[in-house]
């Protein structure tokens, strides 16, 4: 049998912040354990407080933080043993990362196809600038884009859905089976979103990829994910099928959270609010 | 009693137009101005908006990103700075003891206002907040010189302040890294409103919180608006927010407003080809059919397209698009648009499937 | 976009670059004269002593019996190139140390910055003055600009570690890391357009500065005397006590020289900065900042 994509296992992340005399124990992330099938492409959500360690845990997954214990495999391999830059080079190209902010993903004084480029140069077996260049437009047409479009041109010179496109089409140059994208569309407006998410969902059913979308948007979380968890003070309180969780959630911290959404719908229904605040005094 | 994030006029009249509203923009012109080497440029971040907002109600600005909502709304609270300036048009404010032309004030006269009558919650403004200083200095520091309050006076009237918005007294004593994301965007807005202002304004305040902390903030925003009888400009991409939290919606596309109207109608019945593509996309717990995004890009404000600056895009493109821009014109009671076929038409703009 | 075209740029539309041009090329015209002298720089007695300005020697003679015009081309020449060559070390030193401190942090920063701090708090001119006493005959001219270099990186690589954090901390940084750039790559070309708007202001003043280093250390003869430079020169005419006996020419022409090169660098340097600054460069490609 082959191992899972990723096996995240009793996972731990302790800040510790302060001198000698005030020492102060951040526990970010506290025994989160997952895993991801290697046969089975899906959008995995993680939702959650605000500070519940998922950017935390990101960093954690993408080899850019060490946990403090417990483990994380990739394809069967521990991230720990993943240390010299050829390993890197190598594990980046089969895990890759999206980040927040659009209009700051790439260098303003630079050309955006560099990074292409160098995703293809160091990721793949085009060592060629012809070489790359194919590879950067064959990853650009999944997103929608060619590198016609692309070529030469400064971030400035893009919209921010396209600049999304781009990054996530960076992401995809190296053909990776696994992308973390922390808050991917928290910064766009609403129309462009959808442009993003649809995205996604053509990377699993398309191209199995396999996401993980971490985010604060439930409605776009329904709408994609296959799988998701609950994330609180670092612990995973609740986890399953996306659409049963939400539609019906268990734990306390996860009911809250679901009465908390607020919905578009009820900009015509009279009245919208049911619990979970302060009362007025009128 | 169960609170409501938005008050809902109790009949399906339309409130009559007050008489002086709070808030008047007429013909607002606002570009930033790059100078180089003599060679003006030009980015026309709000390009001739009108609006009015009255007394007592919550007034939502949603768009495209980067179609101007900070740039307009640092232009109302008269907060700009180069290369960001005002090229035409005005911002009024009718206060109640007064009338006030912003861009007619000195900066000693602006200063004053903008604590006692005017506040601005800016985009990020959590991060106002100095980190090694204990919260009850923030206050001291921001709000002290504006109030006539001193020593314990003015620590008894923060208590109270933070007392009436269901803060515990005792954040004062915190250091800004000891509270969680939510709580220090709660400070901020408390530290905002601690002169009862009769005009807040409010970017993106709750951008980055989770929906328990973001429900906790809104209900904040309302609650200090209902207590002081104050006006709210709310920015904001989640229309989720703006469903539940507005009274009146205006939407922003590159530069300009292009439809405005009381909430619910916008959301129920958008008159803007732009509107009703972003109401029909957006996703919703339960909902399973797709959605699609916009297509194309957005237009460049240095360079805007000629017309309608939506023509590119927009499906109901007809020739006078390409030539004239729309006007704002009100179609139904209390809701304008700027589209050249819902003025001919209304019934033309419906939501995309 | 063509370099000849920002220099037509600059020159038309902006007062101070134009200014500050001429006054260099002014300047390094005299400096570029040293090739044609007919005398060479360290011989005396070539022409009669103590002409006042004329026809013949249009700047004057010194007591040395040294034409002023000609001996004032190797001295600006030198001068110019020490100040250049200080400049273009200690800028190399704070590139390196600041990008790299400021992308690394860690162990790394704390190491760079704890030498950075020492170097910023040691007083400059007594320890030049020292040297001179230590190494007296060694204390060649490149000896004592590799010094003067050493001694004036520090400050300006804590300015641009401080850019680096920040830049450290923008999404584009991690998105280049997962391009799979190196660390060099990611420094050297992500990061230092960043920093080039503080390197190139700060050149012109790093020069200004070691000039007015050098031009101190050799009056008061703490330098190698035999190499002819602007502070050589008023050395010298200060042992022949030119201002007393009335030999203005020998002090005031290279004081006027050096003052020139002081006002156009400085000039340069604040209307380079309008142009290289990333911001108005950006919003001059059409963009945002
Ligand atoms: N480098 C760090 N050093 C110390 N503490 C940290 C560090 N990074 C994160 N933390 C702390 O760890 C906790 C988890 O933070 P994290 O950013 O992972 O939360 P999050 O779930 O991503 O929150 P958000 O939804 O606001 O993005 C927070 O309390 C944070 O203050
Ligand atoms: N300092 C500046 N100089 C030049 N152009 C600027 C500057 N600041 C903003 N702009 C431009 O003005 C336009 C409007 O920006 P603004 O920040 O008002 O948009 P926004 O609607 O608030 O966007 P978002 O939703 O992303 O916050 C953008 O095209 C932006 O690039
Ligand atoms: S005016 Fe024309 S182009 Fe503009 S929104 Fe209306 S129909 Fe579309
Ligand atoms: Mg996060
Ligand atoms: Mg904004």
């Amino acid at each position: 049998m082959r191992p899972n994509l990723l096996e995240v296992e009793h996972v731990n992340k302790i800040f510790t912040r302060g001198g000698f005399v005030s020492r102060r124990v951040n526990h970010a992330v506290n025994d989160v354990s997952f895993s991801l099938a290697a046969d089975k492409p899906e959008v995995f959500t993680i939702i959650g407080e605000s500070g519940s360690g998922k950017t935390t845990l990101a960093g954690m997954i993408l080899n850019s933080l060490p946990p403090t214990s417990g483990q994380i495999r990739f394809r069967g391999k521990d991230l720990r043993e993943i240390r010299s830059r050829r390993a890197r080079l190598e594990f980046m190209s089969h895990v890759q990362a999206i980040f927040q902010n659009p209009f700051d993903a790439f260098n303003p004084l630079k050309r955006i196809d560099r990074y292409l480029f160098s995703a293809a140069q160091r990721f793949t077996e085009c060592r060629t600038s012809e070489k790359a260049a194919e590879r950067a437009d064959e990853a650009l047409h999944k997103v929608g884009l060619s590198l016609a479009e692309v070529r030469g041109r400064y971030p400035h010179e893009m919209s921010g859905g396209q600049l999304q496109r781009v990054a996530i089409a960076r992401a995809l140059v190296s053909n990776p089976s696994l992308i973390v994208a922390d808050e991917p569309v928290s910064m766009i407006d609403a129309s462009l979103r959808m442009t993003v998410i649809n995205l996604f969902k053509k990377l699993r059913d398309e191209f199995g990829v396999s996401i993980i979308y971490i985010t604060h948007d439930l409605a776009t979380a329904y709408y994609i994910s296959d799988r998701l968890i609950i994330m609180q003070k670092g612990r995973v309180v609740e986890g399953g099928d996306a659409r049963t969780v939400l539609a019906a959630p268990q734990h306390p911290y996860s009911i809250k959270l679901r009465q908390a959404v607020l919905s578009v719908d009820d900009a015509w229904r009279d009245s919208s609010f049911t619990g979970g605040m302060p009362a007025i005094a009128t | 009693m169960i609170a409501e994030l938005r008050s809902i006029p109790s009949s399906d009249v339309v409130k009559a137009p007050q008489a002086v509203p709070l808030l008047s923009v007429d013909g607002l012109k606002a570009y930033y101005k790059v100078k180089l080497f003599g060679i003006d440029r030009e980015v026309r971040a709000v390009d001739d908006v009108s609006l009015k907002i009255n007394r007592n109600e919550i007034y939502g600005l949603a768009g495209e990103s980067s179609s101007g909502k900070t740039s307009l709304i640092k232009t109302i609270a008269g907060a700009i700075r180069p290369p960001l300036r005002v090229v035409e048009g005005s911002v009024r404010f009718a206060f109640k003891d007064g009338e006030r032309d912003i861009y007619k004030l000195s900066p000693h006269e602006l200063s004053a206002i903008r604590w006692s009558h005017l506040s601005y919650i800016m985009q990020g403004s959590m991060s106002v907040l100095n980190p090694v200083r204990r919260i009850k200095h923030a206050f001291a520091d921001f709000a002290l010189p504006h109030v006539s309050a001193k020593g314990a006076d003015f620590t008894r009237l923060v208590e109270r302040h933070l007392k009436r918005l269901h803060l515990d007294p005792a954040v004062l004593q915190a250091y800004p890294h000891e509270l969680s994301g939510g709580m220090r965007q709660r400070v901020t807005i408390a530290l905002a409103t601690i002169c009862s202002p009769e005009f807040i304004i409010a970017d993106e305040p709750t951008t980055a919180l989770d929906v328990i902390v973001q429900k906790g903030v809104l209900s904040m925003i309302r609650e200090i608006q209902q207590e002081f009888g104050s006006s709210v400009l709310f920015v904001t991409h989640d229309m989720a927010v703006h469903a539940n939290l507005t009274d009146r919606l205006g939407i922003m596309y590159a530069g300009r407003l292009v439809e405005e109207g009381r909430t619910r109608d916008v959301f129920k019945r958008p008159l803007h080809p732009y509107t009703a593509h972003l109401i029909s996309s957006l996703p919703r717990i339960g909902d399973e059919a797709p959605k699609k995004g916009l297509e194309g890009s957005p237009p460049s404000l240095a360079d805007p397209p000629p017309g309608c600056r939506f023509h590119p895009r927009c499906p109901l493109a007809i020739d006078i698009c390409r030539r004239e821009a729309p006007p704002m014109v009100e179609i139904l009671p209390g809701h304008r648009t700027a589209c050249h076929v819902a003025q001919a038409d209304p019934a033309r703009v419906r939501p995309v499937a | 976009m063509s370099t000849l075209r920002i220099l037509r740029d600059l020159l038309r539309y902006n007062g101070e670059f134009a200014v500050g041009l001429m006054l260099v090329l002014i300047v390094l015209a005299v400096a570029g004269c040293s090739f044609f002298s007919p005398y060479p720089p360290m011989d005396v007695y070539v022409v009669p002593p103590d002409v006042p300005p004329s026809w013949e020697y249009p700047l004057g003679t010194t007591s040395r019996g040294q034409d002023v015009f000609w001996q004032l081309t190797f001295a600006i020449r030198n001068t110019l190139l020490f100040g250049i060559v200080v400049a273009a070390l200690s800028r190399v030193i704070s590139l390196l140390v600041g990008l790299i401190s400021g992308y690394k942090g860690g162990w790394v920063d704390r190491i760079l910055m704890s030498i950075n701090d020492t170097f910023v708090v040691v007083p400059l001119f007594p320890i030049l003055v020292l040297f001179y006493f230590i190494m007296r005959d060694e204390m060649t001219w490149a000896m004592l600009a590799i010094i003067t270099a050493l001694l004036g990186w520090a400050y300006d690589a804590r300015l641009i570690r401080s850019i680096a954090m920040s830049l450290r901390t923008r999404e584009f940084t991690r998105q280049a890391v997962f391009s799979g750039m190196s660390t060099g790559k990611i420094v050297f070309q992500e990061h230092l357009p960043f920093v080039l708007p503080i390197v190139f202001s700060t050149t012109m003043n790093n020069i200004n500065w070691s000039i007015g280093i050098e031009v101190t250390l050799s009056v008061l003869g703490f330098t190698d005397i035999n190499t002819p430079t602007i502070g050589g020169m008023i050395y010298w005419a200060n042992q022949h006590t030119a201002m007393v006996s009335g030999i203005w020419w020998w002090i005031t022409f290279p004081i006027m020289l050096v003052i020139m090169l002081f006002i156009g660098l400085f000039l340069l340097a604040i209307s380079m900065n309008e142009y290289i600054d990333p911001r108005s460069r950006l919003s001059r490609l059409g963009g945002q900042a």
